[in-house]
């Protein structure tokens, strides 16, 4: 092996890309050469150097990343659920048009005549729909009428009657598209009952997210204290802080903010929570919780902040 | 449940087997493009489009390769291209300008640990500037591959599967790239 050959390779070898027989040949070559052992010493170095110039993402950076992640899943699966519904409203007023143009072929040269017949035909095919359709209830109890998409229906109630009949009540559930400013009441209204359905984590997010813009009014602040306290999701946790900043000096955000430190088991939630804290004018109330937190924290930069704050305190770290 | 299990799962649209499996990656996906990138907001860009693509072209997944190779192939594609858009409009300051005025891109990552000898830390400071300016120098592909060996962990081979060339063309990229550090660096070592 020639030195040229030997300092080329020492990437690989450092790498541990070479196959036995080249390793083997390059050792031996190295063991007798000294310009390629002092190579291999510098391309060592250049190695050391470069493990050292490596970048990690910070804890929060992934914590964010995971929760934009979370929140765009969810739009995507909403945005699927809507096409899909789209396509059955297609599908459903597709073939009511079919029915509608067979008829309008027959109407067209006897307009006089078109709408008696049109009602008889309509009648004759609504007859046999509901005769043939489960939701037929018949009489003058109720109309099986075609089912709307955008209904979903809970049975509350059923009886049977002594006519031989059945009674039954149904809860509706209708879908409506409301649009509006964020500052607006009713939208308000509804994005604080968004802010806690359990069952969308994605959905909760973003009405946090559009809720803490508003924060000066004391129900959505209070709605903000909620979600960080007790929301399963981090990223709904962490939009809820970042709505609570600029209420950290507020007695009762102060004291959810020390809980949230006490008890978040997410340390991205926890670093933001310390540097928000520190921050602040400290008071003697946070040692006990400062202390207590040091005793059971295991995230090294909320340890350094935590002690930072006690010893701008003249506090021990430690509990006695 | 394992990682093929997971997968089967996910694509047949259970949301928490996608989770999962994005779980398992995630944190590799983003130190890579933040590694790639130097940039935590490009990192994160990167890391949406490459979970949303999967997500979105899950059901096409044969398992004919590792779902390793396959996540890494989209990853290290979205890379290139941001690489190569960033080569175009030449190499921007890590500079950006905020609501609290200007701030360095690279602050919101995480430095290197820092050494208490100031002579040393200056020296060391020196050091990742020029390696910085020497990662910048390289190009698109030489770049890619060099991260994936050096940082990644991942062998020749594997890389060259991902990025759609031989081994031998990934091992050429690599003694590219290393052979312009040794130049640029050899005053600093």
């Amino acid at each position: 092996m020639t030195c040229e050959d030997a300092r080329k390779n020492l990437p690989l070898f450092l790498y541990g890309e070479m196959s036995f027989d080249e390793e083997e040949l390059l050792e031996v070559h190295i063991d007798e050469c000294d310009g390629c052992r002092e190579a291999l010493e510098r391309e060592r170095a250049m190695f050391a150097a470069l493990d050292a110039a490596e970048v990690t993402p910070t804890a929060q950076a992934l914590a964010d990343a995971r929760s934009e992640l979370h929140r765009r899943l969810a739009g995507e699966r909403r945005l699927g659920m809507e096409r899909d519904r789209g396509l059955e409203r297609t599908q459903t007023a597709g073939f009511w048009n079919k029915i509608r143009e067979g008829f309008s072929i027959h109407f067209h040269f006897a307009p006089g005549l078109a709408q008696v017949a049109g009602a008889v035909a309509m009648l004759a095919l609504g007859f046999l729909t509901a005769r043939f359709t489960p939701g037929h209830l018949g009489g003058g109890m109720g109309q099986a009428g075609l089912v709307d998409p955008m209904t979903t229906s809970h049975v509350r109630y059923v009886e049977p009657m002594s006519t031989g009949r059945v009674r039954i009540v149904v809860d509706e559930t209708r879908q409506r598209e409301l649009s509006g400013r964020p500052t607006d009441e009713a939208i308000q209204r509804l994005l604080l009952t968004a802010a806690k359905d359990p069952s969308d984590a994605g959905l909760r997010v973003e009405s946090v997210d559009l809720l803490k813009n508003n924060s000066q009014s004391a129900e959505i602040r209070k709605a903000l204290v909620y979600s960080l306290e007790h929301d399963p999701n981090a990223g709904v946790r962490l939009k809820a802080l970042d709505g609570l900043k600029q209420f950290a000096a507020d007695p009762d955000t102060r004291t959810a903010l020390t809980q949230v430190l006490l008890k978040d088991d997410n340390p991205g939630v926890r670093t933001q929570v310390i540097d928000l804290l520190v921050q602040q004018q400290h008071n003697d109330a946070m040692v006990g919780v400062l202390q207590e937190l040091m005793e059971k924290e295991d995230n090294n930069y909320i340890r350094l902040r935590c002690q930072k704050i006690l010893q701008e305190m003249n506090a021990s770290a430690e509990m006695y | 449940m394992d990682e093929p299990e997971l997968i089967r799962s996910a694509q047949k649209g259970d949301q928490r087997a996608f989770e999962q499996l994005v779980r398992l990656y995630d944190q590799n996906v983003l130190r890579l493009a933040t590694n790639l990138l130097r940039s935590a907001e490009d990192a994160n860009d990167i890391y949406q489009e490459a979970f949303l693509r999967v997500y979105k072209n899950l059901h096409t997944f044969r398992f004919d390769c590792s779902f390793h190779t396959w996540l890494y192939r989209i990853v290290s594609n979205l890379c290139l291209d941001a690489l190569r858009k960033r080569k175009v409009r030449r190499e921007e300051s890590s500079l950006v300008e905020t609501s609290e005025g200007y701030l360095d891109r690279m602050d919101t990552v995480e430095e290197p640990r820092a050494d208490s000898d100031p002579e040393r830390r200056l020296e060391s400071k020196q050091v990742r500037e020029k390696i910085q300016q020497v990662l910048g120098g390289l190009t698109p592909r030489e770049r890619a591959v060099f991260e994936m060996r050096h940082y990644q962990g991942m062998r020749l081979r594997t890389i060259g599967e991902l990025m759609g060339t031989s081994e031998e063309a990934a091992k050429n990229c690599l003694f590219r790239a290393t052979q312009k550090m040794r130049a640029a660096l050899g005053d600093f070592l």
